[in-house]
């Protein structure tokens, strides 16, 4: 194989692929990127096995000339050595040339590294997708799917099926739902459907969703989708990021969302953030982040929060509108935080349907996004 | 005139009598030591309020003749050995003559004996003289009886401690002495209670089920070593069982239990990563030697001995116990019940070699059963090629080699010791000894995984059950005996110091330092002398861990102490581990059903897969029975 790139295209090439590459793994030839040069272009991949991710190169874009291939081939690198290379490499092109032993030459200018390679016959080739159930999302709408939903579901495996984001599509509507069966964040979306397609049960890593975000740039291209049974394609410019989805029942959680309220409250979004903020100073320490809040008969809400070894904050908010039965609280101020630190909208309205219940904030200006949590219950 | 005067014997005894016989137990350990000399079969220890109002010894042994009755109580008297040349090849326990007499001086003693010819003789003593001579029955062997001990030494009697406390010492010594000599019957009561009894057929796991208790019994595996100068047999625990102090490990050299720094090291380097750390194992181990390689007159009990060629001995504990270890499966069992299990894990026992052939195509070519099949037809030309033939023929076989250590002793996980199996196997042709001998070159059988629980643990199954393996400690013990090999492989340069690190020597230090330093010059190591004992080290190698030079350089004198080479894998093996933990996947991480089987694959080609280099299990399993136990699909 010997080929010359671009160094700019195939760096940022590098640095996607390498997301998906873990150095922790049990099968070695993993912790490599995977080159395949071609009349094409240049292919990369990396895998940890749960996501794949291929960025291809072409020979060229637009008038530019990207990639010049010599001799066609493929091999193995090791990604942690090998992305830290071309990172630093000095000219603006690369040399990249395999000899017979899997010894890989990378020029760039005056500075030649020889690495040994892997052998690219070993590397696990890439699931094979059927393009049956595919939809379009833009990329930036889809990279805030993301951000309004991943950070709610569970780090801890013990449960696995909510360490993912559960995505729903029915009459054309997409429902993602995460949830670490405290909080909970739901946000749907319209979607362009080339035929009547409709799913429930497909729940993605949040992992491989993070991941994902990361490497789509922010931009107005649509990002083909494709299900299936156990993997997921998201399908970009010159890129290929296949995840594998949860295994199990994605839990019901459409009629665990209060429908009445019997207390509504619409607030300012940054001052009641900020007010929780200044709530969450004490209880840090204690780590239960327990902050509670108390409607006070004029319209207005108290925050308080007491850790008793360190002390005790009280602040008082103006609503801008409140209707219902007054109301005595506590929650999570940190789940709190999270939700509203992805909520855009400048006023939220938070409907309340008593103390030991769960209760839902929503931006004030649409429909399509919700959260819930449940509160904690003080003694 | 003169101040200096030649004390008689009386007081000499009792000042003997000071080291010999500093407590009940050592009074007992020195009589039971003359039983076991007199070729006695049968030995009773009868011992009331822990020793101090009666001792009585009675044995079958060869008694003692009428004429050397009374000599046997002067000091420095004895039968066993004659002349200088026999203090050095000691093959008795006791030689010194120093024991009877230091005993009689400090209590009241009858002996009855008799050599079984005529008449048998009596004698009673009190502090040391002769109170009554006269004749008793001729039963064969003697009787010793002691009573109130250290009547006349009411300072000794003083400091004894509660008769629970003596109690213990005596029932230790027996102990010993039934592990020691599990070719005699010990019988120990204690105000008529029965404590310990052996049975005395030389079987030495019934010795050790009588005394630890048939749950360790039972996880005890035989072990077996020999060198041109020493012969080691005995039991070892699996390393599931240990205790939190070293007592537990006895060693026996040509049937005299001592205490040996050195051996007792080569058991826990037998041991090592096997068991948590502080936590030690259960060994007996009898070594045979040549009497003129120990030397035993090192202190008047005997406890402690001087053996040459130390080093080979150790050196030779370890590897048989490793080898011990490589060839049988440690994978802990999870189970109350044990008993009913043992005909049934013959038969399992057999499956899993029989699995491992398997395995071995699955890994070269990937689809295992068909593969499976044909080699076994290519193997067995004229057999008919069934699961059931092989699996009958190798029950046999199983059978055979059981038989031979003990039927009691196999445990149900134990593949049995190499060694025998293949005298066994030879006796069954050649098909199933080659499977078998694939078989052991891996411990853990094949497992298939079915998932992952709390993203921690691998679950996995075969047909002898569950299996449960840690992910994390599992590549763990991966990685470090892959880094322990690799961490030898150490970068040659050297790194000079602006700053020279000193180090000041003893005598014997400098003395060591000028006969093995070329060795620390191998390393990179160079000792510059500056003055007097004390030394420069000027550069040293780029390796060495930041601020640690100088214990590093420091260990690798001590090791230089013991043995004449330096061991860099054991120097960096703690840095090996720390490698091994940070490159492993931690819990709560999920893993594809590839990466289980890669795992698990890769787990079963290590030296030593059931525990972490950290001594925390990797492995546990659940039985197909013990499940069926559990939901009392049977009772």
């Amino acid at each position: 194989m010997k080929f010359t790139i671009h160094r700019d295209q195939f760096v940022q090439s590098v640095q996607h692929v390498s997301k998906a590459i873990s150095s922790r793994t049990t099968i070695p030839v993993l912790t490599g990127i995977k080159l395949v040069a071609n009349e094409y272009g240049v292919t990369l991949t990396g895998s940890d096995s749960d996501i794949s991710i291929e960025s291809f190169i072409p020979k060229e874009d637009g008038d530019l000339q990207l990639v010049e291939v010599e001799d066609k081939g493929s091999i193995v690198l090791q990604a942690r050595f090998f992305s830290e290379i071309v990172k630093k490499l000095p000219e603006d092109t690369i040399d990249i040339h395999v000899t017979d032993q899997l010894v890989t030459t990378i020029k760039s200018g005056s500075s030649v590294f020889n690495l040994n390679g892997l052998d690219p016959e070993e590397y696990p080739r890439l699931p094979e997708i059927e393009e049956e159930n595919v939809f379009k999302l833009r990329t930036d709408l889809l990279k805030n799917i993301i951000r309004q939903t991943v950070f709610a579901v569970s780090t801890i495996e013990t449960r696995p099926i909510l360490t993912g984001v559960n995505w729903t599509i029915e009459d054309g509507l997409l429902t993602c739902t995460a949830t670490d069966s405290h909080r909970l964040a739901m946000r749907k979306a319209k979607v362009d459907t080339t035929n009547e397609l409709s799913f429930t049960n497909v729940v993605i890593p949040g992992k491989s969703l993070n991941e994902l975000s990361k490497i789509l740039d922010e931009n107005e291209e649509w990002v083909d989708i494709i299900v299936t049974d156990n993997q997921i394609l998201f399908k970009g410019k010159n890129l290929l990021f296949f995840s594998r989805l949860l295994d199990g029942n994605y839990p019901a959680t459409k009629n665990m969302i209060p429908t009445q309220s019997k207390t509504g409250v619409t607030l300012t979004t940054k001052l009641f953030m900020q007010a929780i903020e200044r709530a969450l100073l004490l209880s840090r320490d204690g780590k239960n982040n327990v902050v509670n809040l108390k409607t006070l008969g004029n319209g207005n809400i108290e925050i308080t929060s007491v850790t008793p070894e360190v002390g005790k904050v009280t602040e008082d908010i103006t609503t801008n509108s409140f209707n219902g039965e007054e109301l005595r609280i506590s929650f999570n101020g940190k789940n709190i935080i999270d939700a509203l630190k992805v909520i855009e909208s400048t006023e939220i309205m938070i409907d309340f349907t008593g103390a030991m219940s769960p209760f839902v904030i929503k931006p004030i200006e649409n429909d399509n996004m919700l959260h819930l949590f449940s509160p904690v219950r003080t003694y | 005139m003169g101040k200096i005067y030649q004390l008689d014997d009386q007081l000499s005894n009792k000042i003997a009598a000071g080291e010999v016989v500093e407590r009940p137990a050592s009074v007992i350990k020195e009589l039971i030591e003359n039983s076991l000399d007199a070729n006695s079969k049968h030995i009773r220890i009868d011992v009331e309020e822990g020793g101090l109002s009666l001792i009585r010894i009675l044995d079958n042994g060869d008694g003692i003749e009428e004429e050397d009755v009374e000599t046997a109580f002067f000091r420095h008297a004895t039968s066993k050995i004659r002349n200088d040349q026999d203090l050095f090849r000691i093959a008795t326990l006791g030689f010194r003559g120093e024991a009877l007499p230091s005993i009689a001086s400090v209590s009241k003693l009858i002996l009855k004996t008799s050599d079984g010819t005529n008449k048998g003789t009596e004698i009673r003593l009190e502090g040391g003289r002769v109170t009554y001579r006269g004749s008793t029955s001729p039963r064969k062997g003697t009787e010793i009886t002691v009573t109130d001990l250290f009547y006349n030494t009411p300072a000794r009697l003083k400091y004894l401690r509660t008769i629970h406390t003596e109690l213990g010492h005596i029932s230790d010594v027996v102990n010993r002495m039934a592990l020691a000599h599990p070719d005699v019957s010990f019988h120990l009561t204690h105000n008529n209670k029965t404590l310990l009894k052996t049975v005395g057929n030389g079987d030495l796991l019934r010795v050790i089920t009588s005394i630890y208790g048939s749950a360790i019994g039972k996880k005890m595996v035989r072990i077996e070593g020999q060198s041109l100068d020493f012969t080691i047999n005995g039991y070892i625990a699996l390393p599931e069982v240990y205790r939190s102090n070293r007592s537990y490990m006895s060693t026996i050299i040509n049937g005299r239990f001592v205490k040996n720094y050195p051996l007792t090291k080569g058991i826990q380097e037998g041991y090592h990563t096997l068991l948590p750390i502080g936590k030690f194992p259960v060994a007996v181990l009898h070594i045979k030697m040549d009497p003129i390689l120990v030397d035993v007159n090192v202190h008047p009990a005997k406890l402690e001995v001087r053996i040459s060629k130390e080093q080979a001995l150790q050196d030779l504990v370890t590897k048989s116990i490793k080898e011990v270890f490589q060839k049988t499966r440690l994978i802990p069992e999870v189970s109350n019940e044990k008993k009913q299990s043992k005909a049934r894990s013959e038969q399992l026992s057999f499956s899993i070699q029989h699995d491992l052939k398997d395995n071995h195509l699955f890994n070269e070519q990937g689809s295992s059963m068909k593969n499976h099949t044909s080699s076994f037809n290519e193997d067995e030309v004229d057999d008919i090629p069934t699961r059931t033939n092989l699996l009958d023929k190798s029950i046999e076989t199983k059978l055979e080699n059981t038989n031979i250590p003990n039927p009691d002793s196999q445990q149900p996980i134990t593949v049995c010791e190499g060694k025998e199996q293949q005298e066994g196997e030879q006796s069954a042709q050649s098909v199933p000894n080659t499977s078998n001998e694939e078989g052991n070159e891996y411990a853990v059988p094949t497992l298939y995984p079915i998932g992952q629980l709390h993203g921690t643990y691998i679950l996995a199954q075969n047909d002898q059950g569950l299996f449960i393996i840690d992910q994390h400690a599992a590549q763990e013990r991966i990685k470090y005996e892959y880094f322990r090999e690799k961490i030898v492989e150490v970068d040659p340069t050297l790194q000079d110091l602006l700053i020279p690190i000193t180090f000041e020597f003893t005598q014997e230090e400098e003395e060591r330092i000028k006969e093995r330093g070329n060795l620390l010059e191998t390393v990179g190591i160079k000792l510059e002398n500056f003055g007097t004992r004390t030394y420069l080290v000027r550069a040293h190698p780029t390796w060495f861990p930041k601020g640690q030079e100088k214990e590093i350089i420091e260990a690798m004198l001590e090791q230089l102490k013991e043995e004449a080479s330096i061991d860099l894998k054991k120097l960096r093996e703690e840095t090996a581990i720390l490698m091994s933990c940070k490159a492993s996947i931690k819990a709560n991480h999920y893993l594809t059903k590839d990466n289980m089987f890669r795992l698990l694959e890769t787990l079963r080609t290590c030296d030593d897969p059931y525990t972490c280099p950290h001594g925390r299990p990797v492995i546990v399993h659940y039985s197909t029975y013990e499940m069926e136990k559990m939901f009392k699909r049977i009772m």
